[in-house]
């Protein structure tokens, strides 16, 4: 745009020029009196030096007229749209630097949590692992305690009952002894116990 | 029955009096009877209830009861009551009580001391040591 420009400025300078280069050719035919080519043209388009400069002038207006109401906004408008454009671009591609940034700390992050998922596993598993060890021997304690429990309780009721057949086998014996030494003894066998007895009372007593 | 201390203390007193030599005999127990009764005492009634009570405890504690399903010969007999006063440092005199449930043998009760030689106690103590 810049180019353009430029080269509208240069031929809006130049085409006075060559018109004053042809009139200056016609102006000196008049007084060689051998017009040249270019004043010659020049009369015969009816080219004269009041109606060019007027002509010129109004060019001048016009150009200028066009370069602050057309070609200024026009230029600014498309400047600001290239502007635009390129900032668009920029923003597009530092978007897409953006989205590969992120696109590369989502794959790392994605990396990291395949990591630590991996690594909570194995922590999971080796916890549970040693959980049910534990949990294992506890059961094979309590299980045997039971076991202890269970024999002792046996052990003690087969005691009890043994103290308990004990005693009445005893009873037994006793009553039965009694029965029949009540029956057997005669008085005489009496009396003489007796007096052993009241004997021997009578010695330990001393 | 509730007895206050100058209650027991005249029962006791009474009962000192009623033996000689620490024996007791009728003769003393007659005269203390004698003489309690033509004194007025408070508490009559309760002081000859001490006195029986303390009387029962002193026969007892001078009286070896011989307990036994059958006869027992005198020499037995005086053995028992030689022997036992050559215990007690007092005159034991033996009394025979008939138990049929001793089977043989006997038991000797003074005061609160009993021994025992019979049968039955045999068998008791047997059956007790079984466990």
């Amino acid at each position: 745009m810049k180019t353009s420009t430029i080269l509208f400025v240069i031929l809006s300078f130049a085409m006075p020029t060559l018109s004053l280069v042809a009139a200056g050719d016609a102006h000196g035919g008049v007084e060689a009196a051998e017009p040249g080519i270019i004043a010659k043209t020049a009369g015969e388009f009816g080219v004269t030096w009041p109606t060019l400069i007027a002509q010129m002038i109004n060019f001048g207006l016009v150009a200028i007229v066009l370069y602050f109401f057309a070609v200024k906004p026009v230029v600014k408008t498309l400047d600001e749209r290239q502007q635009k454009i390129a900032d668009g671009l920029q923003y597009a591609e530092e978007m897409k630097t953006q989205l590969a940034e992120a696109e590369r700390e989502r794959a790392e992050k994605i990396k990291q949590a395949a990591i630590d998922a991996q690594k909570i596993l194995t922590e999971a598993r080796e916890q549970s692992k040693e959980m049910i060890e534990v949990k294992t021997q506890e059961a094979a304690a309590q299980a045997e305690a039971i076991i202890r429990k269970a024999s002792e309780a046996t052990e003690l009721e087969r005691q009890k009952m043994l103290s308990d057949v004990r005693q009445e086998v005893a009873r037994l014996v006793v009553s039965t002894t009694a029965a029949v030494l009540s029956k057997e003894l005669s008085d005489a066998d009496k009396q003489t116990f007796s007096d052993a007895a009241a004997k021997e009372l009578a010695g330990s007593a001393s | 029955m509730t007895r206050d201390k100058k209650v027991l203390r005249f029962a006791k007193k009474l009962v000192e009096l009623s033996s000689e030599n620490g024996i007791v005999t009728e003769a003393r127990v007659s005269d203390v009877l004698a003489g309690l009764k033509k004194t007025t005492v408070r508490n009559k009634g309760l002081v000859l209830k001490t006195y029986l009570h303390y009387m029962r405890r002193a026969v007892a504690e001078q009286t070896a009861v011989v307990a036994t399903p059958g006869a027992l010969s005198a020499e037995a007999l005086a053995a028992i009551e030689s022997n036992f006063t050559k215990v007690y440092g007092r005159p034991i005199t033996a009394t025979t009580t008939k138990d049929e449930s001793l089977i043989a043998g006997v038991r000797i009760r003074v005061g609160d001391d009993v021994y025992d030689a019979s049968v039955a106690g045999r068998l008791k103590r047997f059956a007790e040591s079984v466990n």
